[in-house]
């Protein structure tokens, strides 16, 4: 046995106005998961703490609960001392009891036609991994869009998924997925985050619904000029000024010693629409000894097409971008956008490894830049934390070149998965949080490596956002100013 | 279709009766696990239903928790009379034959329903259902859904249950069944604020699953209380076998506050091996022919003398393992217990799970007809509530099917059932009140007096048992049962109820087991001996009701 401090929030809508938490010390076993210290509290302290609960092993999905701030199962998730159990972002019933139902109502249900017969095999494996939701609602919470949209949940669109792959279902999915938010989802995997089943709902239910969507025709026209404009030229971004790729050659030399070697993979914004930040990285790469190799008859990666459900010459953009790295015998591509490297690692399968410029950056190790005076704070792409895993790096390669680091609640932008094209109104409602977020930290520059996040949430906030490998450079720029005034 | 609702409310602490709910229904169903909701669904086909779930609808009972399979026969070179055979010999013979032929007659038509309805069973490449091998059966018959079976059937009936006018009540826990000159007329239910509403109906069908949280280790969901077993008792119908408890053979050991949780059959029937701290693979000794698969009463007194003759582990449980299993078979074949192993710090494609055994399943329950009438009338039973189907021991996988055949039955009898002119008992609903108040001036912790009756179960009336053992266990039952319980606010009101039927419950286990002087199927007492082979016992079904308790005794055999 051992003693832990849990706090829990306790309200009871019929007395009290608002929700306090409450502090309990109780005895659980080694190895006691969240609800076993519930229950603690519910037999020995206060039979009046009201939580939901049945299985008792991950099956019902009856019991999540926000621990910490992170929804999750209490009856799978270990116990910690000094944790913090709050009640599920829905309207709450009492402490720790939300109102599952309205949401539950939404999830489609099947209407299987009077002769329907047995699925084949690779049906059944195909409905499968979107079959083992248990509808705990943990994604629902979770979810940024529904912060600010009607967006019916990523679980419901899921179903939505699960049943237009089965052939005995006779209603059209489509039109109802659309009616129920299927543009509004950013992709930015907070939902697969949080899944105790880690059911991957935008990768194999939304986007394969926006598929479908995209084959009836049904896509946004925003998103359809992109497809259009990638068709005819290559890229996601319209030429209105001479391009990265224009403006270097195709191998840039470091200066000095070479340490290493890496294929530069651009992305069509830092190509095209700031090509300034990628020529700031390329001074960065040749600062600390790394040959870029930059192969000019790159393209777009796809993603704005993939997240979009516009998928039907994706494999032409693939192919060709696995040829342009392959030809040249690149064995690791760089990246410095979060949406391209997450689509080249995620949606690519290639002969070869693909690295964030935080990850390469990290694993040569830096020359110390410069520390500039100013305090900054980091905004999480999506497509870097979730998308490829990466959380560590760009923050402590933000310490080396600021005077101060201060963190921020992560949360998606809202400019991912064709949010800020297709429903501006819903990005432009999550990035005035990411602006009250930023604001709340003080910090005189947000940081981050993505440009799609780097554009929106400058258009939402007074804060300037700059691009990590900026921030480098200029570290390295004051770093010179100090040495020649020596 | 849908019920008619009259206002009529009762608020024990304010003792008023308030515009309180009066749900007015042809049929009424208690319990939202398999059986349960299949009723509905069939049922709804003949008048308006009413189905009352303690949790909510779906996410209760422990259908949703069943992993392993469902038992059907598919195969040509499979048959009934070998389903039949297999199901009596696993249930040493104490099974009711009638229920045996309408499970194994039914069971594929159940499931041809569910895939009809949009179930995801796995297929082969010949688009037939899978199925796989399970204990104490001859031929593979288990169809599952990888090993979240139950849960597929559960999504698959609450999607079709939708598409029914059924109209369901979440989070109401049923606390005694109405009646009126001995018929039941309906139930009356505590809301979560605890307020008393009262359910009517025509027919009634009780399908509230089983009751091993009666034991200190059980894999039951928390609903799995016994309130059917108590309300049907109470209310004056009969129960058979209700000593027969199966103690499934592998439940986790840690962590400790979830011990008890189901290691689903299909680990075994997948290949996994049963070993002990010596590396033994020791159901050599007790069941040279089908080793890890025979039956479960079997593999559990196999594992528990182990542990008990000091070759288990430190933990208290032996080794259960798929390491020589190809990973990519674990993760698809077993996705659910890898997952949960692995959040408990265990990787099971390359270490041992430790297993010991736990109370599963309760085979014992309201005696029924194969129409699922109780001995009383307007009550209908299925599921794990009812007793015969499953006779000394249940085979894994059949109690899947038992939910779907005898589900439907129930339903489809209760809907059959004539309409009456309904009446509440003006008096049966004051002594329900008098309960509640004397609950909310009570001194008892009801969760004390649940955590000693479950051990005193677990230690007085488990694998193994004696007469003496049984006579403790009854005299603390008894103690505890006389106990002013305390609700500390109404909402509390429901977990008195609760550890009141436990009581109920196991009273009725033990006192069963104390009338049967054999060692059969799941009941093992120590201190007799048998010299009879099952099919030839001496012995019936054991049957107890407020009218008293006794075991059959037949004539010329033995």
């Amino acid at each position: 046995m051992k003693e832990i401090t849990v706090r829990v929030s306790r309200f009871d809508p019929a007395t009290d106005t608002a929700p306090h938490f409450e502090t309990y010390t109780v005895r659980v076993n080694d190895g006691a998961r969240v609800l076993h210290a519930l229950h603690a509290i519910h037999d020995e302290h206060d039979p009046t703490l009201v939580y939901r609960y049945c299985c008792g092993s991950g099956q019902c999905g009856s019991c999540a609960v926000r621990i910490d701030g992170e929804p999750g199962l209490a009856c799978m998730e270990e116990a910690r001392d000094g944790m913090t159990v709050e009640p599920l972002a829905l309207p709450v019933q009492k402490d720790l009891a939300v109102d599952m139902e309205p949401v539950l109502k939404r999830i489609a249900r099947i209407r299987p036609a009077d002769d329907a017969v047995l699925p084949s095999q690779e049906e059944i494996e195909a409905i499968k991994p979107l079959r083992d939701c248990i509808e705990c609602l943990s994604c629902v919470s979770a979810c940024p869009a529904l912060q600010v949209t009607d967006f019916a949940g990523p679980t419901v669109l899921r179903q939505q998924m699960r049943l237009a792959l089965d052939p005995r279902d006779t209603q059209n999915r489509i039109d109802e997925a659309i009616e129920k938010g299927l543009f509004y989802c950013t992709t930015c995997k907070r939902c697969v985050q949080v899944c105790p089943k880690d059911i991957e709902i935008p990768g194999k239910a939304i986007e394969k619904l926006r598929e479908i969507a995209n084959r009836r025709g049904l896509t946004l026209p925003r998103h359809q000029e992109v497809a259009k404009l990638v068709e005819e030229t290559g890229r996601s971004v319209a030429r209105t000024e001479p391009t990265f790729l224009e403006q270097v050659p195709e191998v840039i030399e470091p200066e000095g010693e070479v340490r290493g070697e890496v294929g530069f993979f651009v992305g069509c914004m830092f190509n095209g629409r700031v090509p300034q930040t990628a020529l700031d990285a390329m001074e960065v790469m040749k600062r600390n000894g790394i040959r870029v190799i930059v192969p000019h008859d790159q393209v777009c990666c796809g993603s704005p097409l993939i997240r979009t459900g516009q998928t039907s010459f994706i494999n032409d953009l693939k192919q060709k971008n696995i040829d342009a790295f392959t030809r040249r015998g690149i064995d690791t591509v760089m990246t410095i956008c979060a949406g391209c490297g997450a689509t080249l690692k995620n949606d690519y399968e290639t002969p070869f490894v693909v690295k964030d410029i935080s990850e390469v950056l990290t694993e040569y190790g830096i020359e110390p830049p410069a520390k500039l005076d100013i305090t900054a704070t980091y905004h999480d792409p999506c497509h870097l934390l979730r998308g490829q895993g990466i959380s560590k790096e760009p923050r402590e390669l933000l310490r080396q070149v600021v005077r101060e680091f201060r963190e921020m609640p992560t949360q998606c932008c809202g400019a991912g998965g064709g949010v800020r094209s297709g429903v501006p109104e819903e990005a432009a409602a999550l990035g005035a949080k990411r602006d009250e977020e930023v604001r709340k930290t003080g910090a005189d520059v947000v940081t981050t490596i993505c440009p799609f996040c780097e554009f929106h949430i400058a258009d939402c906030t007074d804060v300037p956002v700059k691009n990590l490998a900026t921030l480098l450079l200029e570290g390295y720029r004051k770093k010179d100013a100090e040495r020649s005034d020596e | 279709m849908s019920c008619n609702y009259f206002m009529i409310v009762y608020n024990a602490q304010t003792n008023k009766m308030l515009a309180s709910e009066i749900v007015d229904c042809h049929v009424l169903v208690i319990g939202s696990g398999g059986a349960g909701v299949r009723a509905a669904i069939e049922a709804s086909r003949y008048g308006d239903v009413a189905l009352v779930s303690k949790s909510i609808a779906g996410k209760g009972g422990c259908t949703t928790m069943a992993e392993g399979g469902y038992n059907a026969v598919l195969r040509e070179a499979d048959s009934c009379t070998i389903h039949r055979e297999d199901t009596l010999r696993g249930g040493a013979y104490l099974n009711d034959p009638a229920l045996v032929d309408a499970l194994v007659t039914e069971a594929p038509e159940r499931m041809a329903d569910l895939i009809r309805w949009g179930a995801v069973f796995d297929v082969t490449g010949e688009r037939k259902i899978a199925q796989r091998p399970f204990g104490g059966q001859r031929f593979p018959r288990t169809c599952y859904a990888g090993d979240r079976t139950g849960h597929e059937i559960m999504a698959t009936l609450m999607e079709r249950l939708d598409a029914t006018g059924a109209e369901v009540l979440n989070e109401y826990a049923v606390i005694d069944l109405l009646t009126e000159g001995g018929r039941v007329t309906g139930a009356a239910a505590l809301d979560t604020r605890g307020d008393l509403v009262l359910l009517q109906a025509d027919s009634t069908v009780l399908a509230t699953g089983g009751g091993t949280q009666v034991y200190d280790i059980s894999t039951n969901s928390a609903a799995g209380t016994g309130d059917g077993f108590a309300l049907g008792y109470r209310a004056g119908a009969e129960l058979i076998d209700m000593e027969m408890v199966q103690f499934h053979p592998t439940g986790a050991v840690y962590p400790y506050d979830a011990r008890g949780r189901l290691v689903t059959e299909a680990v075994r029937g997948e290949g996994g091996f049963l070993l002990n701290t010596r590396g033994e693979r020791f159901m050599e000794r007790y069941d040279p022919e089908r080793l890890e698969l025979s039956t479960r009463d079997v593999v559990a007194r196999a594992i528990a003398t182990e542990i008990l003759e000091g070759r288990g582990t430190d933990q208290g449980g032996v080794y259960l393992d798929v390491t020589h299993l190809a990973p990519g078979e674990i993760e698809t074949r077993l996705p659910v217990m890898l997952e949960q192993f692995l959040a408990f710090g265990v990787d099971i494609r390359k270490e041992p799970m430790v297993v010991a055994p736990t109370a599963h399943h309760i085979m014992g329950g309201l005696a029924i007809t194969p129409e699922c009438r109780t001995t009383l009338p307007g009550l209908f039973a299925c599921g794990e509530v009812t007793g015969g189907v499953h006779g000394a021991n249940r085979l894994g996988g059949n109690a899947l099917a038992d939910t779907q055949v005898f589900g439907k039955r129930a339903g489809e009898a209760a809907g059959k059932a004539p309409k009456r002119e309904k009446k509440i008992d003006p008096e049966q609903v004051e002594t329900l009140k008098g309960m509640l108040d004397a609950y909310l001036a009570g001194s008892a912790n009801p969760a004390a007096v649940r955590r000693e009756l479950k051990i005193a179960m677990w230690n007085g009336a488990g694998i193994f048992r004696t007469a003496d053992e049984l006579g403790g266990a009854l005299a603390t039952i008894d103690r505890l049962a006389g106990l002013p319980l305390r609700a500390a606010s109404p909402q509390n009101l429901i977990e008195c109820c609760t550890v009141r039927n436990m009581c109920t419950t196991a009273s009725l286990v033990v006192r069963s087991a104390l009338l049967r002087p054999e060692n059969r199927g799941a009941h093992v007492r120590k201190d007799v001996t048998t010299s009879w082979e099952p099919a030839a016992s001496l012995y019936g079904h054991t049957r107890i009701s407020l009218q008293g308790a006794r075991i059959e005794q037949r004539e010329g055999t033995a």
